[in-house]
């Protein structure tokens, strides 16, 4: 740093010891201390959203309502091309990922502004800023909660069973929510320092329902384009819930269809190893990021 | 080992002028640096050292104060008292938790009741949801809003706004506690409950960083005081020291022109510390040309007080048929009836020129303390009540005239 303008004292800075994961434990300990305050904003998160709102509760299911509605109009097109039936089966795929889709969106989306949106907070009173971005995602938690226990008295209408697969559903929620901490983390304090980030998110978020399969299994891309699909973590995530949920399949045996006369993997075991490392590396990366860039945040906001 | 905060050799550095905040503009200018060849833009000189080398130590039982003019970084040192910026260099200890008398409804959101918001302020403030439900009541109750507790905060008052986010401040029970400029809250009645608050925090021995403006507050609370200048401390003394330094050195001096008369000294005749009401005396020595002329030119002594700068009292040598002589060196006795309230002020000389109207020559000035005399009295003017009784027979009360001017009944008294 270039520091010409002024005399310096010698002799600076505290050496730190090198500890394992220090900035995530610091972090850790520090959101831990502040669960109070962590859960005091996911509560006013949550009141905000329901209060003076004209939906009310139903805010909570009309995103995921919206997407599998969207849904049903692509599969019904598909499936006049092809000249198939649409079968009840394909809405309750399409509700389960859309579910997990709108919970992604709606927290990336509120973590993303989080840090901006407190900017009051941010420039005057000290607290861990970690609770600031967790706790939008905890109020979406609450709300895609909402949506799981309509889903679940849903489902069974559709045709869809308990399965032990089933168990694996809770796994890949944690994943989930995970991997979206993770990127609320890293996104609000990108946002932070670069306003037009919320706007890059927007048009990402837009989009992004193309790249990740939530109308479409990524078997109907055929071998090549069903690998690129797999390459977006939130597809062993959302392929994973519809698969243990609806299909009752156990997530570590892979699973192949023949489209046209050629194999096609629609499952991977690897894919959901892939997710994991996504989700927790993720959190590590973002979370050490997030620690070491917090003390910039009061004068660059 | 108890509470505390230490700096020690603490610099921060701030940038003048705008950074790069999107990456629209980012990318750009990377790139332009790229492809020019790495030339740094003038980074050096934008940016400026808004803390220098500060250094202090509060622990239990001492209050600091901090004192300077806008700009000298007193708002910078309690961010980085309270860990919202971290120092470039030099250390900054923190044991404790910080409770902050700062901006006392950020948290707040206008859409919540102010139950919710005291919940939520509270939590931002690292009170605990338990302690929060505990002091409930008691917060409540301080700041006077119990009708409209259930209320959203939108609909409060600034003031009802002001003292619920000071009753929830007041009720963190920190092992630190920062003070900035709170202490204008609510109207003045609250005020004086408030600052009761604070002085009861302030004696319940934690160690306490106050910074304000009105530096009575500071004379009435810290145990010893820095003055800030341009991010640099320029004293570290007791409060009353670093207040005559600061009004002192800020106090605009008259144009030290060409005068035909100078006064050239100034001393109390006995201490600089007076009970209120009673009379100081102080000496001037004065030093006039041939050329002076006693119809035009006067000296002037002007009574201001330290913490608000107005002035109250101001008199001149004519005024008091004082004729000065030319040529010559001479002493001037004054003698001021010390009628104002316990604090701290200026006196002032300088020379009037009632030719061109305006102060030509500042003199010397001391600060005069005021202490509390025997007699306590409230209000802005000592006006040294004398009270007497006499004890009067009931029902011979005979009204004096002032009282049968206004009364519109006064026969009724008489006869009864």
């Amino acid at each position: 740093m270039s520091t010409a303008s002024s005399p310096l004292p010698s002799g600076t800075t505290n050496p730190r010891k090198i500890v394992p994961f220090r900035d995530l434990r610091e972090a850790f300990i520090d959101v831990l201390e502040h669960r109070d305050l962590l859960q005091q904003l996911t509560l006013r998160d949550i009141k905000l959203r329901y209060k003076q709102a004209v939906m009310g509760l139903a805010w909570a299911v009309f995103m995921p309502v919206l997407i599998v509605f969207s849904g049903l109009i692509i599969r019904y097109a598909m499936s006049q091309m092809s000249g198939q039936h649409l079968v009840p089966v394909e809405v309750a795929n399409i509700a389960v990922k859309g579910l997990g889709w709108a919970f992604f969106v709606g927290a990336i989306g509120f973590a993303t502004a989080s840090l901006i949106g407190n900017m009051n907070l941010v420039t005057k009173i000290y607290f861990p800023r970690e609770v600031l971005p967790l706790s939008t995602v905890g109020a979406q938690m609450f709300d895609s909660g909402l949506g799981v226990v309509v889903l679940a008295v849903i489902l069974p209408f559709l045709g869809v069973r308990l399965h032990p697969s089933t168990l694996w559903a809770p796994l890949l929620f944690l994943l989930l929510i995970l991997f979206t901490t993770a990127a609320g983390l890293a996104l609000s304090c990108a946002n932070l320092f670069f306003r037009d980030v919320k706007y890059i998110v927007q048009v990402v978020l837009m989009f992004g329902i193309f790249f990740t399969p939530v109308f479409f299994e990524p078997s109907m891309l055929g071998a090549r384009g069903a690998f690129l699909v797999m390459l977006n973590p939130l597809t062993g995530i959302l392929e994973g819930l519809r698969l243990s949920v609806i299909a009752g399949h156990n997530l570590f045996e892979p699973l192949y269809t023949v489209v046209k006369g050629v194999t096609v993997p629609e499952w991977q075991p690897w894919e959901l190893w892939y997710s994991v490392v996504w989700s927790i590396g993720g959190l590590i990366a973002a979370g050490t990021l997030f620690r070491r860039v917090q003390p910039l945040f009061a004068e660059y906001v | 080992m108890g509470s505390g905060v230490r700096f020690e050799g603490v610099w921060k550095k701030f940038q003048r002028g705008e950074v790069h905040d999107s990456l629209r503009d980012l990318i750009p200018a990377v790139a332009r640096r790229f492809v020019r060849g790495n030339t740094p833009p003038p980074l050096s000189t934008r940016e400026f050292w808004a803390v220098r080398d500060v250094s202090f130590n509060v622990g239990m039982g001492q209050a600091l104060g901090i004192m300077g003019p806008n700009g000298a970084g007193k708002s910078t040192i309690l961010k980085l008292l309270t860990k919202i910026l971290r120092p470039d260099r030099g250390i900054r200890e923190v044991h404790g938790r910080i409770g902050m008398l700062i901006e006392i409804s950020a948290g707040f959101h206008p859409d919540l009741t102010g139950r919710e918001n005291v919940f939520l302020q509270g939590a931002i403030m690292g009170m605990k949801r338990v302690d929060i439900r505990r002091k409930f009541d008691e917060i409540v109750a301080f700041s006077e809003i119990e009708d409209f507790i259930d209320t959203p905060v939108k609909r409060y008052s600034s003031g009802m706004n002001a003292r619920l986010g000071f009753a929830i401040a007041a009720h963190v029970d920190p092992d630190v506690l920062i003070i900035d400029e709170v202490l204008a809250v609510g109207d003045f009645r609250f005020q004086d409950k408030a600052f009761g608050r604070i002085h009861s925090m302030c004696n319940s021995g934690i160690p306490v960083v106050l910074v304000s403006h009105q530096l009575d507050r500071i004379a009435s609370l810290c145990s010893e005081a820095i003055l800030l200048d341009h991010g640099q401390v320029r004293l570290h003394a007791s409060p009353s020291e670093c207040i005559q330094e600061y009004t002192l050195g800020v106090a605009p001096t008259g144009e030290s022109a060409e005068s035909t008369l100078s006064i050239i000294g100034m001393r109390f005749a006995a201490a600089d510390i007076v009970m209120s009401g009673e009379r100081v005396k102080l000496h001037l020595t004065c030093r006039s040309r041939d050329d002076f002329d006693n119809d035009a030119t006067d000296i002037v002594v002007t009574v201001r007080s330290a913490t608000t700068g107005s002035m109250l009292f101001s008199t001149g040598a004519r005024p008091c048929r004082i004729e000065m002589p030319r040529g010559q060196e001479f002493e001037i006795d004054v003698e001021l009836q010390a009628n104002l309230t316990p604090g701290l002020y200026h006196v002032e000389t300088g020379v009037w020129d009632g030719v061109s109207q305006r102060l030509v020559h500042g003199g010397p000035s001391r600060m005069l303390t005021v202490q509390p005399g025997t007699r306590p009295f409230g209000g802005s003017v000592q006006l040294n009540a004398q009270m007497s009784m006499r004890t009067v027979a009931i029902g011979l009360h005979m009204p004096d005239s002032a009282d049968a001017m206004n009364d519109p009944l006064p026969e009724l008294i008489v006869r009864s």
